[in-house]
């Protein structure tokens, strides 16, 4: 890498890892309950499916399967203008379980439901203080794109 | 629990639409006298208060009911997301079933149109969170393209429920949407793209509006208002999801579609009814392909033959199940709080057959329904006595 990247921080702490190693994809923050084996996204003390007070800290991803995705010709909510010709969000599947509801990457007309599907850290904005503030989403995966 | 002795004593509604020279209390005050005039009483009357809006404000619903007057009734408020005046109503329905209270009130109002134009989604969704940025209509969007993937339903399927919609709306005096003309699937297609396959004539407006229902134990509807047909409530139930793999905890959640089928049954095995009894439902269609899964979720048709009603037009007036007789969400509106009050208004402006050129025949049983985010679904059966 020519220089050196700029500091990243999340958008909200608690989601997602994010690694050293900018080319590195990211990992989303879980849990598991030990008690039935259920996993979680985002993280939680008390199991959903079997109530036990029994959930670990663990790291999903970062791939999956689009269950469902749109694309998306109107703003972002708080911004008046959707930045260029729109915006894909769709619905991830982990092998893991859970299913994840982020904004994806990539042009129109490239999803497909049921393709497979890799996490990455988007850049949303620049703190005065220079850092880059980041949230997670999901692009389709590209050969020869996995870490 | 099945609901007895409550009846509907009085309705009223604003217009739905942009207010711009009123504010939410003026709009709460014309909906709550309408529905005072409506019933034949004033506040001495009413017992308890329930009052509903999604607005970012405390206190508001007992500064709103001081409108009437200050009588010390006891004011509750409900916020349930986009399910509000629904829940108000259920709430105003159980006090007078249980005794509690003998007449009740329930109160819905809010401007949706300054909300909106603020940039905030409602109470709770900020721009800088994990949860701030998917929008509702994207998410609805991506319940349409899974539907369209595993059932080969097609864009025109939605756009021929929107279009009866407006369709619908133009027949209705308090629906903000009346169209001066006949609106035809191929225009809503036409309309500006929101989120794909969905365009904006698909999408409910984000309205202003008021709405109120005052519920009553029967001898007193019938002391008050004789001869009047007697409209009673059967069931109101009010479920949060149970835990199925493949709920989304991030973003806004209304679903999985299926907590719509299990409340559904919840009211249908409350008030001792199958939908097969039901003359005419509105749903919550803040998005068109919503209403295509509550046909078959509400029980109106069997899995995957929801295409076919759409297509037969078994839903649209004069049809086997008129669905959202005033325009729904879609044309009669959507301001939030006084949504579900307002279909509580169309469902018992059917039932007393006062519904002028959108009547159902003899209609006799009516379904409400709505989702809110969050993600909770209420469902409320209303009877006229034979």
């Amino acid at each position: 890498m020519a220089e050196p990247t700029r500091r990243r921080v999340p958008i909200e702490p608690g989601f997602f890892t994010i690694p050293d190693d900018a080319g590195a994809p990211p990992r989303l923050l879980g849990s598991r309950c030990r008690a039935c084996g259920e996993h979680f996204f985002p993280r939680r003390v008390v199991c959903a499916r079997c109530l036990a007070e029994a959930c670990d800290d663990v790291e999903l991803g970062p791939h999956g399967t689009l269950w469902t995705y749109t694309w998306v010709h109107v703003p972002f909510f708080g911004q008046k203008r959707a930045a260029g010709a729109g915006y894909a969000v769709g619905q991830v599947d982990l092998p893991e379980g859970p299913r994840i509801q982020t904004v994806l990457s990539g042009a129109e007309g490239e999803f497909r439901i049921g393709m497979p599907m890799t996490l990455e850290l988007e850049t949303l904005r620049e703190t005065p203080e220079g850092e880059q503030v980041v949230i997670h989403r999901f692009r389709p995966d590209r050969a020869g794109a996995r870490a | 629990m099945k609901l007895e002795n409550v009846a509907v004593l009085g309705v009223g509604q604003v217009r739905f639409g942009v207010h711009r020279t009123k504010s939410a209390i003026d709009l709460a005050r014309e909906a709550g006298q309408l529905a005072l005039t409506d019933a034949g009483i004033d506040l001495r009357e009413v017992r308890e208060a329930f009052v509903g809006y999604i607005q970012p404000a405390a206190m508001l619903g007992i500064k709103a009911m001081k409108e009437f007057g200050l009588t010390g009734l006891p004011v509750t408020h409900v916020e349930n997301a986009s399910a509000t005046g629904l829940v108000a109503f259920r709430e105003a329905a159980h006090a007078v079933a249980s005794g509690r209270a003998p007449v009740a009130l329930a109160l819905g109002f809010d401007k949706m149109s300054e909300m909106a134009r603020g940039g905030q989604g409602g109470r709770g969704i900020g721009r800088d969170s994990i949860d701030s940025v998917i929008l509702p209509a994207a998410y609805f969007a991506l319940w349409a393209m899974r539907r369209m993937h595993e059932r080969g339903t097609k864009p025109e399927h939605f756009a021929k429920i929107a279009a009866k919609n407006w369709n619908h709306g133009a027949l209705c005096p308090v629906a903000d949407r009346q169209a001066d003309h006949h609106v035809t699937p191929d225009e809503v297609l036409a309309s500006a793209k929101i989120a794909e396959p969905l365009t904006a004539m698909m999408a409910c407006p984000a309205d202003d509006g008021a709405a109120c229902a005052i519920l009553a134990r029967p001898e007193i509807v019938r002391r008050l208002r004789p001869g009047r047909p007697l409209v009673r409530v059967l069931a109101s139930a009010l479920q949060t999801e149970t835990y199925t793999p493949g709920h989304t905890f991030v973003g806004p959640v209304v679903g999985p579609a299926t907590m719509s089928r299990d409340t559904a049954n919840e009211a249908y095995r409350d008030a001792g009814l199958g939908p097969d009894d039901v003359d005419l439902a509105l749903c919550h269609d803040a998005f068109a392909n919503e209403e295509l899964e509550y046909y078959e979720l509400l029980g109106f048709c069997a899995e995957g033959e929801a295409e076919k009603l759409v297509e037969e037009g078994q839903t649209a007036l004069g049809g086997r199940i008129p669905f959202n007789t005033d325009g729904g969400l879609i044309a009669r509106g959507h301001p939030g709080g006084p949504t579900g009050l307002a279909q509580i208004h169309e469902l018992v402006v059917q039932l007393r057959g006062e519904a002028g050129r959108r009547q159902v025949e003899d209609a006799r049983v009516g379904l409400a329904h709505l989702v809110g985010g969050g993600s909770v679904c209420t469902v409320s059966l209303l009877a006229r006595d034979a």
